[in-house]
């Protein structure tokens, strides 16, 4: 076997497909090493996608032509929109996966992409010529060359399974995992750690008296991430609340000694919003119970996904202790819970485009650089994809500021800051939280996919056309005027008004979109029927004030971001400067001056000698 | 290795101007121990300069010729205050001596430093923060024993904390709100409304508390300001020279602005007083004098005591005050009845806020002293009581800050979505960073996961 490619993607799960088929997409011959061609994009844990947050990078890697919300949408079970009671910016998307169905969608998706071919094989060596990346060795002995290698390894690299005592050596359970990879990675290098994360038992719905859960249904309508599904008889399943008991604590509580993550036989740290139910019992002591959300797995298949009880007990316990759960007192399982640890290699060794600084052409995304979850994941390996490829061409590399992007924000704290936990995104994480929207994602994205060429022209043009008449729908709801006595409460607030403008209505505290759409039969039909454009002319006019001020601190934080540092920078003649803060800037090699600044431990005193320093020597300094 | 920030050299006299014991002062820059070097003559030869190591000897001119007896010590780049090459002398305190070694030293290719200049090099080197670095300048201003008081506790750190302690509880506020936005399924039991009301009244109090504080720490830092107002010959100038002469003469921390009208520096009681005559603002004529009492007005607007002189020895001097004062708006007004000395009949029934006095006889003159004390101290914050704000510039972030937890707490208060005062704490929040240090979105994050058992 002889192969050659212009983009090697090392890994077939979330990261590693959307690579694939972005930069095969964008022209280049891509090969996709994985160790089972069955398994892309195979759902390690939770069978859904989405969530708060998360679900914003969904709706962003969507607009850039990803994958991964055209697959749930196709293969979703359940589809909901979390905190609608709140405001628009922190609206989310949470979608319920047929586990299979899932897989099934991208491995036939990735099969009629004509520029990819999948390889099954284990990477074990990594090849660099002049400090470049030039090949792959798999383990096998097969020499794939190629310019550029986008690993996105996932749990595989270093994995090891723990259940109770037990030590596994694998990624998933009853797979392999990549040790070759990590040494290689080593011997180039690199700082390898360990992170640690976990999954529950797998159980027999069949098995489960959901008479005693709480139902939770979907929502209609169906809230789909992409603006152009559809599944006509598509009939959603629910998902069922329950709880632990007193019996459920006493059990763990008992067995803390039992479980790898309390003796001593896992040192590395899992992530403190992902605990697993020893640690929650452990930390919160004094928490007598806690929620469990039963997930089905798919429309085919009786095995329900308990979430909220990732455990890395021995099987005997995990199944002592799930028989406790309300609901669950006859339950079998049907794979238990592990703990598993794996190698990633700190990102403060990438650059903001993902590629490494120590190989050129080399490419990290995913677990590796110390992130959790197929979001995560998949919005990484979108942004290494395409950088790979504009690497090739010699192109300017794309990189999404915090303002512009969750993806942006997600990159920028990975490489400014040290990876202590798996890293999620949170909308806390985003301080432009109110600008950088579900709704929105399109009008951030779209400039970028034009770009690249990633989304079909008409969609662009149906979508510039959404714009237009969310603007004259704006202008309508400025112009029309409505009397207070027919806003009921929110009326009685305007007591020396007969009647205020649509507009003004909506602004008032409260009032939603939700409010206003009943009223509107009151007038002519000049307003849209359209939902959608009246959803986000209710957004434009709601966050108005809130948007200009966060605009004036976007625009500060943009000038910052503007004043570039060359990559190859030497901190260390900068008399003024603490050794410590030399020493920050020499290992997080910010490219920027606003990303110095979010460099951990670097003072606004450093920063200002930075910059003054940048400022005397502008002409000396070649960019 | 050049330091970027400091390109030149620079001295200052760093010890008070005026006749000490001993008087001290600072080289810092590139050429700080060549300069030093070349003057310096250690009194045994094998005691050359060395770092760290105070050295005794003599500061000798170009010629040679020996100005004085010194102590010196030489600190290099990096482990210096400024974090610059870094010299210290100490010499004899005459104001001749000390004179004559600056200038040799400026002879020598140093440049004056400007004010505050040291402090800003420890700044930029990371040697203390923005809370220090203010309080080293508010130190090096502080004339009188109780405002350095003051700045020696802001030194010490106890204002950070203080303002630390602050940031914690809206950082506890905030990780509240945010947990509820990101954890919408969990079975958090967010605080109910009427806690988190409480915890934003506790905090908005607290930041209140701090502003008010600001009254008398203005005049801690900036000393008391007495303008002397009154008709022209009612003695204003006597009054004004009298306390000048009878107080101490303090050095203005604010030189050479050219000013319009008399200025002066006074220490009573231990605390500065700003005592401004407003009778130059009159002298001059013509259209001029209207700029003048427009100023004048301001002046004693603004002044923390005016003393407002009546000739009794005029006829219808009464009717005059009563006219005069109505476009005084100032509470603080001490109307000193003047020239007692050649007013037949003492004035009748002079109220509590009116004092007889003889600039002249200098009759009355000490109790007016022992009035003016007694208002400063009335005005004067109990220093022990509390942390107390001494800048305007803090003043002005905590009055940012407050008007933002405002509008978090109404927002709450209307159930308001939220995602709008957690927008509104962020910028409090950021107010309160632009005092201290910074705030990172993992110390709320810390805070939640602290708080909230999460995990779905």
């Amino acid at each position: 076997m002889n192969y050659d490619f212009d983009v090697i993607i090392i890994g077939g799960g979330h990261a590693g497909v959307e690579a694939a088929d972005v930069s095969a997409r964008m022209g280049k011959k891509a090969g996709l090493i994985t160790m089972d061609a069955s398994k892309l994009a195979l759902m390690s844990c939770n069978p859904a996608i989405g969530g708060i947050g998360k679900s914003h990078l969904v709706k962003e890697i969507d607009a850039l032509g990803g994958l991964m919300g055209k697959a749930i949408d196709a293969t979703g079970i359940q589809f909901r929109r979390l905190n609608l009671s709140r405001g628009p910016a922190v609206w989310s998307t949470r979608v319920q996966a047929d586990r299979i169905k899932y897989n099934d969608y991208v491995v036939n998706y990735i099969k009629e992409q004509h520029n990819i071919e999948v390889i099954e094989a284990l990477a074990g060596k990594l090849l660099t010529e002049n400090g470049s990346i030039c090949g792959v060795l798999t383990e096998n002995g097969d020499k794939i060359t190629c310019r550029t290698v986008i690993i996105c390894s996932g749990t595989f690299l270093g994995g090891l399974i723990h259940i109770g005592p037990t030590k596994i050596k694998a990624g998933r359970l009853g797979e392999n995992a990549a040790y070759k990879l990590s040494d290689s990675l080593d011997e180039l290098g690199f700082e390898l750690g360990r992170l640690k994360t976990g999954t529950p038992p797998r159980l027999n719905g069949d098995t489960i008296d959901f008479d005693k859960c709480e139902l939770q249904p979907g929502d209609t309508p169906i809230p789909y991430y992409t603006n152009d599904c559809n599944r006509p008889d598509f009939k959603q399943m629910p998902c069922y609340l329950t709880y632990t008991t007193a019996e459920t604590k006493a059990i763990v509580s008992k067995h803390f000694n039992d479980s790898p993550i309390f003796s001593g036989q896992i040192n590395s740290t899992g992530p403190r919003y992902c605990p697993s139910i020893e640690d929650k019992f452990y930390r919160f002591a004094d928490k007598e119970r806690h929620q469990l959300f039963l997930e089905p797995e798919g429309n085919g298949t009786n095995e329900i996904y308990p979430n909220g009880f990732s455990t890395a007990l021995p099987e005997e316990i995990q199944h002592k202790a799930i028989r406790t759960v309300e609901g669950l007192e006859k339950v079998e399982i049907t794979k238990p819970g592990y703990a598993v640890e794996y190698d990633y290699c700190p990102a403060y060794q990438i650059k903001p485009n993902l590629e490494t600084k120590r190989v050129s052409g080399l490419f990290f995304a995913g677990q590796i650089n110390g992130t959790s979850g197929y979001e995560e994941a998949a919005g990484q390996g979108l942004m290494a994809g395409i950088n790979a490829v504009l690497y090739l061409e010699k192109e300017k590399p794309f990189i999404l500021d915090r303002s512009e992007a969750y993806l942006g924000v997600m990159i920028d704290d990975l490489t400014t800051r040290s990876t202590t936990e798996p890293y999620r995104l949170f909308t806390s994480r985003a301080e432009y939280r109110l600008a950088i929207r579900e709704d929105n994602a399109r009008d951030r994205m779209y400039r970028y996919a034009r770009r690249f060429n990633l989304v079909d022209e008409a969609k662009l043009d149906a979508f510039d056309k959404l714009v237009a008449d969310t603007s004259t729908e704006i202008g309508l709801l400025k112009s029309n005027r409505i009397h207070i006595s027919q806003l009921g409460e929110v009326g009685e607030r305007f007591k020396r008004k007969d009647s205020i403008s649509l507009e003004e209505y909506l602004k008032q505290p409260g009032v939603t979109v939700h409010d206003l759409i009943p009223l509107l039969g009151n007038f002519n039909g000049d307003f849209s029927d359209n939902r959608e454009i009246l959803e986000r002319a209710a957004i434009d006019i709601k966050y108005a004030g809130y948007i200009e001020k966060q605009q004036r601190e976007i625009n500060k934080f943009k000038k910052m971001e503007n004043e570039s540092i060359p990559e190859q920078f030497d901190y260390t003649d900068i008399t003024g400067l603490k050794n410590e803060a030399k020493e920050k800037f020499t290992r997080f090699r910010p490219i920027s001056l606003g990303q110095a600044s979010r460099i951990e431990g670097i003072t606004p005193g450093d920063v200002a000698v930075l910059s003054i320093y940048l400022k005397k020597h502008k002409d000396t300094i070649t960019k | 290795m050049k330091n970027i920030l400091l390109e030149d050299t620079i001295v200052a006299i760093i010890t008070p101007p005026g006749e000490g014991g001993i008087a001290a002062l600072r080289i810092a820059g590139n050429d700080a121990r060549s300069i030093l070097s070349k003057h310096f003559k250690p009194q045994q030869k094998n005691r050359g300069v060395k770092p760290f190591l105070m050295r005794f000897g003599f500061f000798v001119d170009d010629s040679k010729n020996v100005i004085d007896e010194i102590m010196t010590v030489y600190m290099p780049a990096g482990k210096s205050y400024t974090g610059c090459e870094q010299v210290e002398i100490f010499c004899h305190g005459g104001r001749q001596v000390v004179r004559l070694i600056q200038d040799t030293i400026i002879g020598s290719g140093a440049r004056m430093a400007e004010p505050g200049e040291f402090t800003k090099l420890a700044f930029l080197a990371g040697k203390i923060d923005l809370t220090k670095a203010e309080s080293v300048a508010e130190i090096i201003s502080a004339n009188t024993s109780s405002s350095f008081e003051t700045a020696r506790e802001h030194l010490l750190g106890a204002y950070s904390e203080h303002i630390g302690m602050l940031r914690e509880q809206l950082i506890d506020i905030l990780a509240e709100i945010e947990a509820s936005i990101d954890y919408p399924e969990e079975e958090i039991d967010p605080k109910d409304q009427e806690k988190l009301i409480s915890d934003f009244d506790d905090l908005l109090g607290k930041i209140s508390e701090l502003k008010k504080s600001y009254k008398g720490g203005r005049i801690i830092n900036e000393g008391f300001k007495i303008a002397i107002g009154g008709r022209p010959n009612a003695g204003k100038s006597s009054l004004f020279n009298l306390l000048l002469r009878q107080q101490r003469a303090l050095v203005t921390p604010k030189a050479g602005t050219t000013r319009d009208y008399l200025s002066e520096w006074i220490d009573i009681d231990g605390f500065k007083v700003n005592i401004i005559d407003t009778a130059g603002l009159r002298k001059a004529g013509g259209t001029i004098e209207k700029e003048g009492q427009k100023s004048a007005k301001s002046i004693l607007k603004s002044a923390d005591l005016v003393l407002w002189l009546v000739d009794i020895s005029s006829k219808g001097y009464k009717k005059q005050i009563e006219t005069d004062l109505q476009d005084i708006t100032n509470n603080h007004i001490l109307k000193l009845y003047n020239k007692i000395d050649k007013s037949a009949s003492s004035p009748e029934h002079p109220d509590t806020d009116t004092i007889l006095i003889s600039c002249k006889t200098e009759k009355g003159i000490s109790q007016l002293k022992k009035e003016i004390s007694a208002r400063i101290n009335a005005t004067i914050p109990d220093l022990t009581a509390g942390v107390v704000v001494t800048s305007a510039r803090h003043k002005q972030k905590f009055s940012n800050a407050e008007k933002m937890i405002k509008a978090a707490r109404d927002k709450c208060l209307e159930k308001e979505s939220p995602e709008l005062p957690a927008f509104d704490l962020r910028e409090a929040l950021k107010e309160l960073d632009e005092i201290t240090g910074k705030v990172y979105n993992e110390d709320i994050l810390g805070r939640i996961f602290a708080k909230f058992c999460i995990g779905k």
